[in-house]
C-alpha cells in the first residue's frame, strides 16, 4: 500500500502555506515537502512560484539570502525569481540595485548591530522590481520589498522621479519597515507612524553611510538623493539634516517636512502626516550624531537601534521617543556622559526636552483624534 | 453606466506627496472613456465596498479614494496598493496615469 503523509492529503495549499511561514522548524519542513510535491505531480510552473512565494521567509542557514523578483509591469506579487543568493550579475540594473542594496543593509544590521536580517532570524530579504508601470514609490507590503520604476511610461520631458532601487537609502529605509514590524511595531498612524517613518529614514541613511563609510559630517543626509530628475528643482526626498529644504519645485510643491515641534503639522492625510513630521525625529538623529562625530552608524545608530528593539511600543510618540533614546545613552555609555549629553542636544533642537511627560504640543490626539477614530481613518483605542 | 465625473486622490507613498484630479465626462477620448467605463462596468463599481484596506496601511504604500458620479448614484471606494483587489489595479493604473500627466501639465 502505497504510504503518505497525511498533510498532503487533507490540508488545503492556502494553510500549508501558512504552516511554511509560520509554523515550527519541524512543521515548515513538512509544509514546505508537501507543496514542492504538491507543484511537481501537478507539473505547473505556478505551482511551483506559489511554493516560493509561501516560503519566503523560512529562515536561511548561513544569514544573508536574497531573491530578487520581476513583476513585469505587472501587480502580482512577488513576480518570476531573476537572481537568486550568489548569482552572477543581471543584465538588469534594477535587479542588481535591489540585490546589491539589500545586501549593504542586511551587512549593516548584521556587523554592526548583530541582528541577522529583518527578524534577527534570517529571514530571508525578498524583493520585487518593474512593479506596474508608471509606478512611481516603493514601499514595504509587509512581508517583501516592492519597487516601482518611477515615471518610465511618460516622455522624457514630463518625468520627475526615477526608479527607486537608485537610492541605496530607499532599499535600507524599506527594510527597516521590516525590522520595526517585527520590534517596536510603530502603529503607522500620527506620531508613532511618523517614529516608524523616521527609523526607516535614520538606517536608510546609515546604510548609505556605511556603504560609502562616511562620517557623520561628511554625509549629506539627504533621503532619496538620485531619485528626482534633472527635471525637478530638488536634491531629493528628504532632508535631516535641514528638514523642508530637498525640493521647491513648481509641480512637486516645497518640501512640507518640520524640523521643530513648533511647526508639528495636524493633518489627516498620508496617515496623519507620517511622512511629513518624520523630519522632527530625523533632525533630533542628525544632530545628536553630528555632536558626537565620527561614523553616525556607531553611537548614535546604536542608541537608536536598542531603542526600536527594545523600548518603543506600538503607540510611542516623539516625547517616548526622546526619553528612551537619553535613558538608552546612559545605559549603553554611561549617565551623563557625552552621549548622553549629544541625545539630549538632539531632542532640544527640535523642542523637546528630555525627561518631559507632558504630551508636546500641539497635540495630534484630543478632539481631530478622536473625529478621526470616528471616521475609522485612525486606529480604535 | 452612465458617469458623469470620476474624482480621484493619491496619498501617502514614500515620498508622501498627494495627488488629485477631477475628470468630467467629456475629458478624455472616446477610446479612453470607453475604457474606463468597461472597467468600471467589469468591477461593478457600485457594488464594491467603500472600505477596501486593511488594518492599516502598509509602510509607504499608496492610499486611493475614487469616487463615481452618475445621474443618480454616487459612490466612494477606498483602497492600497496592498489591498486593492487584482481587479481594480487595471482602474488604479489608469487614473493614476491621467493624474500624474495632468498634475505635471498644470
Amino acid at each position: 500500500m502505497h504510504k503518505h503523509s497525511p498533510i498532503h492529503c487533507i490540508i488545503p495549499p492556502d494553510m500549508l502555506k501558512n504552516i511554511a511561514t509560520k509554523g515550527t522548524a519541524g512543521q515548515k519542513n513538512m509544509a514546505m515537502s508537501t507543496l514542492k510535491v504538491s507543484a511537481q505531480m501537478r507539473g505547473q510552473r505556478q505551482a511551483l512560484e506559489d511554493f516560493k512565494a509561501a516560503t519566503f521567509r523560512v529562515a536561511a542557514i548561513g544569514g544573508k539570502e536574497r531573491i530578487i523578483y520581476d513583476a513585469k509591469n505587472g501587480s502580482n506579487l512577488p513576480g518570476t525569481v531573476v537572481r537568486k543568493e550568489g548569482d552572477a550579475p543581471s543584465a538588469d540594473v534594477a535587479v542588481n540595485e535591489a540585490y546589491d542594496g539589500s545586501g549593504v543593509t542586511y551587512d549593516l544590521y548584521n556587523d554592526v548591530y548583530k541582528r541577522n536580517s529583518i527578524d534577527a532570524n534570517g529571514m530571508r530579504l525578498d524583493s520585487t522590481v518593474h512593479y506596474r508601470t508608471g509606478y512611481d514609490n516603493a514601499f514595504w507590503d509587509g512581508e517583501q520589498m516592492v519597487y516601482g520604476d518611477g515615471d518610465e511610461d511618460l516622455p522624457v520631458s514630463e518625468r520627475l522621479f526615477n526608479r527607486f532601487t537608485i537610492a541605496l537609502d530607499v532599499i535600507g529605509h524599506e527594510l527597516t519597515h521590516g525590522v520595526t514590524q517585527f520590534e517596536a511595531k510603530l502603529q503607522y498612524f500620527q506620531q508613532p507612524g511618523a517614529l516608524n517613518e523616521s527609523m526607516s529614514d535614520v538606517f536608510g541613511s546609515l546604510v548609505k553611510q556605511y556603504h560609502l563609510q562616511q562620517t557623520a559630517a561628511a554625509a549629506d543626509w539627504i533621503i532619496g538623493a538620485g531619485l528626482l530628475t534633472a527635471n525637478v528643482n530638488g536634491v531629493g526626498i528628504r532632508s535631516m539634516k535641514a528638514p523642508g529644504t530637498a525640493y521647491d519645485d513648481p509641480v512637486l510643491g516645497k518640501d512640507p517636512q518640520p524640523a521643530h515641534m513648533k511647526d508639528y503639522v495636524t493633518t489627516i492625510s498620508d496617515n496623519g502626516g507620517v511622512h511629513i513630521n518624520s523630519g522632527i525625529p530625523n533632525h533630533a538623529f542628525y544632530v545628536t550624531a553630528l555632536e558626537l562625530g565620527g561614523f553616525a552608524w556607531e553611537k548614535a545608530g546604536q542608541i537608536w537601534y536598542v531603542t526600536l528593539k527594545d523600548r518603543l511600543t506600538a503607540s510611542s510618540k516623539f516625547q517616548d521617543c526622546a526619553n528612551l533614546t537619553y535613558q538608552v545613552a546612559g545605559e549603553l555609555f554611561g549617565a551623563g556622559g557625552l552621549e548622553q549629553q549629544a541625545v539630549k542636544k538632539g531632542w532640544d533642537a527640535v523642542g523637546l526636552q528630555v525627561g518631559g511627560t507632558e504630551p508636546p504640543p500641539p497635540s495630534d490626539g484630543g478632539c481631530l483624534g478622536a473625529l478621526l477614530r470616528l471616521l475609522g481613518a485612525a486606529p480604535a483605542k | 453606466m452612465d458617469v458623469e465625473r470620476i474624482k480621484f486622490e493619491r496619498t501617502g507613498g514614500f515620498a508622501g506627496m498627494r495627488i488629485a484630479t477631477d475628470i468630467e465626462k467629456g475629458d478624455l477620448s472616446e477610446e479612453q472613456s470607453q475604457a474606463l467605463l468597461d472597467i468600471l462596468d467589469a468591477l461593478d463599481f457600485p457594488g464594491l465596498p467603500e472600505h477596501l484596506m486593511g488594518d492599516s496601511s502598509m509602510p509607504d504604500e499608496f492610499t486611493y479614494t475614487i469616487t463615481v458620479e452618475a445621474d443618480d448614484w454616487k459612490h466612494t471606494v477606498v483602497t492600497g496598493d496592498s489591498s486593492a483587489p487584482e481587479k481594480m489595479q487595471e482602474l488604479l493604473q489608469m487614473l493614476n496615469r491621467i493624474a500624474r500627466r495632468r498634475a505635471r501639465k498644470d
